[in-house]
């Protein structure tokens, strides 16, 4: 107690020694979309402790969670936009346009780094009477509602993949939601599932433990880490349009943060998220490493908004039409 | 089981007004989605509040009873004496304060207001108690949990770093 | 062979050995004050070991997350305000026994019994941690249902003195779990419109309300009532009231362990149900439940502490959290480099038996600070209520601020606060509110989830559940609790010889 009482108060005192009237002067607070011990806070809590080393100051990182990350969203929006507020968040703001969840997205923000995509894959029960995209699709298709397939309610991955598979081909399947992909896996192994989109990096374990079997990639092209499951526009090259797409995590800070702020925290946290630990980190949890910042991270984000608000909205599970925000079709 | 008890002041009133209470909520647990399927949202709210409902009207039920047969005066004492009420106001004023002055400030406001109220020793020993409450408290949880307690009118997170330069050195 | 060597890993550094002394001591008192919670304590280790270590930095967690669980007792035997929510049914008989005059002998017995609970707890892990998780993984959305039903019969335990009344409040309970965006289709409910509604209330806001606050109201018309005098010549219990409890606390040990290795179910629920069936199957306790039984005492510690162990039964065996707490361990073992998940055992089988013999450590630790010090604590009580009853407000205050960092949380903990204190001036209890919040959204979920996944249908619904074995005795136990425990049966049979 008191050993951790000591080393705490140091670590404090000690980060906080750094020169003054530079950015950052004081504390710097991280804003976690989602709850603690799931992967966005994970990955918040792997990269942030060197990117802490970098600019001198601790990143005091709080959970706050609510309205898939919409409550965290709004109140960093709220605060002064001096880059001591950091939002670290996952791919849903960009869907609550759409979802009814508020007229706000990452175009209020600008983005410090997007630092890794995650990868869709489906899986299945192995008591499934299928081991192949085809082999599902003849199965579904002639056993309608029969299949139930695990969701994370609208507008999460697995409904934005189903969505996507329902525009080439048709899959009446009965979705089931949970709480989280990993209540949704737990679902899956438990069989109260056959059927479910994963991300790859949440499946991989339960994939080389043969526990679920991989069916098919949602990529346009196959993984190093599961190289014989095979990539969904091998069979299906119309959904080329929609891909790459995948879940992402991210750190950004309010729209009208100063540059110099801006540019502090790209150093900090760019730096970090190219740490050898760190890209580990993400190759062997299936995340695709990006660490992308500037323009070419807002026009990720663009693209990542219109194929998913079209996508949502065209299965019908949208409240509002992307046409009413001005998000252009893929 | 303790059906002895006499009746508060009151008793009749909360009674009435669970029932009140649980009836707006079924109202509004309709209005979630009315019956359109058995997996809908509201089909739960709707069960819940039905049975609260049910629940209430049985309590209504048996205060009215009880009220019939009720000879006993029983304990009369009043539910909230001058004290509470006091206390419960600045309970009211630290909560509202809390952001505007910011966790230090409020909490030293309301614990030497409410140390005063209702402990009555000296005011400097009031005060040493206050003072070392707040700094454990303080220590405890926004350095050892990091939890960012309201900052208000103090500038924390200044002070803080300027003693770390002090001691720490620039880095 | 090698398990022992595995296992012993943290039994031969002294610097392991340290921390987790350093852990289990600093985790009772982090259990103690409500609001401070392990999960907290366990998440901001996380970025804090970063650099560690991982047995340095799992040593640390193991020793909090051991004495926290047990920690909220303390708080919950003396002042009527658990420590989390693992300790709510430990309040319904401890503080009675406090009130007794026998706090110390309370925290002692209660320190025992957690120990025997924990070891029943870390047994089943060792010896069967396998089987019991491909138990737990076959629980579909309709068993849970049942056994969610199962504890909110619970009600008519912790309804004193009626029971309309405590229907009442545990209908409300399950009302303010449903509060916000619906999580399964994003549907507001009871929002007003509300944007800070959309997170819902937190639930550990109003377990604060209603234990802290309302008791710190309560107290305020007794000013005058001096504190009890506590008898602290025996903290560590007689051989013999061990013994004689050592039925029972194997019995609701093994509730702890099946509840407790339930994804997503935690040490909350299995202490309230193992303190319903201590109260269901104990004929002659010395003191009735309710007014200081130390049957009351025993079950929810025990099965609190089992079910610490048995939470890391998925986890280890499948990479799934058993409770909130787990899930940190899981982040953690990720971000050091380790691959939770159902290969851990296989490639990394050092990390189990490391786990379990830091978890049997942690233990003995437990036993040690438990029974010394107490003496110290249990002044709390005797401190003037005049500093008291202020601090624990303040701590109140702080405590609900920290949950979301947010004055939201505090508005609504005082809010349940009044309402508490009048409830429990009017008759009604505020247990069964608190178990109607825990347990509503583990109902609603998963019957929606089982009627989709029926297609709607309530006739294949109930012949499912007629034809699993599993849902089957989870149901018939309904049912004969139903009809024969709770008073439904007494008003009944009063009512027939009153027609007769």
């Amino acid at each position: 107690m008191k050993a951790t009482f000591i080393a705490v108060v140091s670590a404090v005192v000690v980060s906080a020694g750094a020169a003054v009237a530079e950015f950052p002067e004081r504390d710097l607070q991280g804003i976690i979309q989602w709850g603690a011990g799931g992967s966005t806070d994970v990955v918040m809590r792997a990269v942030t402790p060197h990117a802490e080393e970098i600019l001198g100051r601790s990143v005091v990182m709080t959970n706050r969670t609510g309205g898939a990350g919409a409550i965290a969203t709004r109140f960093v929006a709220s605060q002064r936009a001096d880059g001591y507020t950091l939002l670290m968040g996952a791919e849903n703001p960009q869907t609550y346009k759409v979802m009814g969840l508020g007229d706000m997205d990452y175009s209020d923000f600008t983005p410090i780094t997007i630092l890794a995509r995650g990868v869709p894959v489906i899986v299945a029960n192995t008591d499934a009477p299928f081991d192949d995209f085809a082999g599902m699709i003849e199965y579904v298709q002639a056993n309608p509602g029969q299949i139930r397939v695990g969701s994370t309610g609208p507008g999460g991955v697995p409904s934005v993949v189903t969505a996507m598979l329902e525009s080439a081909v048709e899959l009446p399947m009965t979705a089931v939601p949970y709480d989280g992909d990993g209540p949704a896996q737990t679902a899956l192994m438990g069989g109260a599932v056959q059927v479910l989109p994963a991300v790859m990096g949440a499946a991989i374990e339960n994939i080389r433990a043969g526990r679920v079997k991989p069916i098919v990639l949602i990529d346009n092209q196959r993984n190093d880490l599961l190289p014989d499951v095979p990539a969904v526009t091998e069979t299906h090259p119309e959904l080329e349009k929609f891909l790459p797409w995948g879940p992402f995590f991210g750190i950004f800070v309010a729209k009208d943060t100063p540059e110099e702020a801006v540019a502090k925290l790209r150093e900090a946290f760019g730096t970090s998220a190219e740490q050898e630990g760190f890209r580990q980190l993400m190759d062997d949890r299936g995340f695709v490493h990006m660490n992308i910042t500037g323009e070419e991270a807002e026009d990720f984000l663009t693209r990542f908004q219109s194929v998913t608000s079209w996508l949502v909205y065209d299965a019908g599970v949208a409240k509002n039409s992307p046409e009413d925000f001005g998000i252009a079709r893929p | 089981m303790h059906t002895t008890r006499s009746k508060r002041p009151g008793e009749d009133i909360f009674g009435l007004a669970t029932l009140a209470v649980s009836i707006v909520l079924l109202w509004q647990s309709y209005e979630i989605s009315g019956f359109s399927a058995l997996s809908s949202p509201g089909s739960f709210p709707m069960a819940c509040s039905a049975v609260m409902v049910l629940g209430s009207l049985l309590v209504v039920r048996d205060n009215v009873r009880r009220n019939r047969q009720a000879t006993t005066t029983g304990d009369r004492m009043p539910i909230i004496t001058l004290t509470g009420v006091i206390f419960m106001a600045l309970i009211l004023a630290y909560a509202l304060l809390l952001e505007p002055l910011g966790f230090l400030l409020s909490s030293f406001l309301f614990l030497m207001a409410g140390m005063m109220l209702l402990y009555r020793g000296g005011v400097v020993k009031t005060l040493g108690i206050v003072l070392l409450a707040l700094a454990i408290i303080y220590v405890v949880f926004r350095l050892i949990f990091q939890v960012i307690l309201p900052e208000g009118v103090i500038p924390e997170r200044q002070i803080m770093a300027a003693l770390g330069n002090l001691f720490g050195g620039a880095r | 062979m090698e398990a022992l060597q595995y296992f012993l890993i943290s039994w031969l550094d002294p610097w392991l050995v340290f921390l987790l002394a350093a852990g289990t001591f600093a985790g009772i008192y982090i259990g103690a004050i409500p609001g401070l919670s392990v999960t907290m304590a366990v998440s901001i280790l996380i970025s804090f070991t970063f650099s560690w270590q991982v047995n340095d930095a799992l040593c640390l967690m193991i020793g909090i997350f051991v004495g926290g669980v047990y920690g909220g007792a303390r708080t919950a035997i003396l002042l009527n305000i658990p420590g989390g929510p693992s300790s709510i049914a430990t309040a319904l008989d401890g503080y009675p026994l406090a009130q007794r005059g026998e706090a110390g002998e309370a925290i002692g017995l209660s320190t025992v019994m957690s120990v025997v609970g924990g070891f029943v707890g870390i047994l089943a892990l060792a010896l069967a941690a396998p089987s019991i998780s491909d138990f737990a993984l076959g629980f579909q959305p309709r068993d849970f249902m049942l056994l969610a039903i199962l504890g909110i019969l619970l009600v008519g335990s912790l309804a004193g003195e009626s029971l309309a009344k405590g229907v009442v409040a545990g209908a409300f309970g399950m009302l303010i779990g449903t509060v916000g965006l619906d999580p399964l289709t994003a549907e507001e409910r009871f929002t007003f419109g509300m944007v800070q509604l959309w997170s819902g209330i937190s639930f550990i806001a109003v377990m604060i309300g209603m234990f802290g606050v309302s008791e710190v109201l309560f107290q305020l018309r007794h000013m005058d009532k001096v504190a009890v005098k506590q008898d602290l010549s025996r903290i560590v219990p007689r051989w013999s009231s061990v013994r004689k409890m050592l039925p029972l606390s194997l019995q609701t040990s093994t509730i702890g362990v099946g509840v407790g290795a339930l994804p997503g179910v935690g040490g909350d629920i299995a202490a309230l149900m193992a303190y319903d069936y201590a109260k269901r199957t104990t004929r002659n306790p010395e003191v009735p439940f309710g007014q200081g039984a130390k049957e009351g005492l025993v079950a929810p510690e025990t099965a609190n502490s089992s079910a610490v162990g048995a939470s890391f039964i998925p986890m280890l065996t499948l990479g799934i959290p058993g409770d909130a707490v787990t899930a940190i361990f899981i982040g953690a073992l990720f971000i050091h480099g380790l691959n939770p998940g159902p290969m851990l055992m296989i490639e990394q089988p050092h990390m189990f038996w490391f786990i379990v013999g830091g978890l049997v450590l942690a233990n003995i630790f437990l036993l040690i600070f438990g029974l010394t010090g107490i003496k110290i604590f249990t002044r709390i009580v005797e401190i003037p209520k005049g500093i008291l009853l202020p601090l624990i407000l303040l701590l109140s205050v702080v405590g609900a601020y920290a949950l979301n960092n947010s004055v939201t949380d505090v508005y609504w903990m005082l809010g349940f606060g009044v309402l508490g204190f009048f409830m429990k001036e009017y008759g009604y209890q505020v247990g069964p509110v608190i178990l109607g919040v825990i347990l509503s959204r583990l109902i609603d979920e998963n019957w929606r989830r089982a009627i989709i996944s029926e297609q709607e249908s309530l006739g294949s619904f109930f012949a499912n559940m007629l034809t699993s074995p599993l849902s089957l005795v989870l149901f018939l136990t309904v049912i004969v609790i139903l009809l024969s425990q709770t008073p439904l049966l007494g008003h009944a049979r009063r009512a027939l010889s009153r027609a007769k």
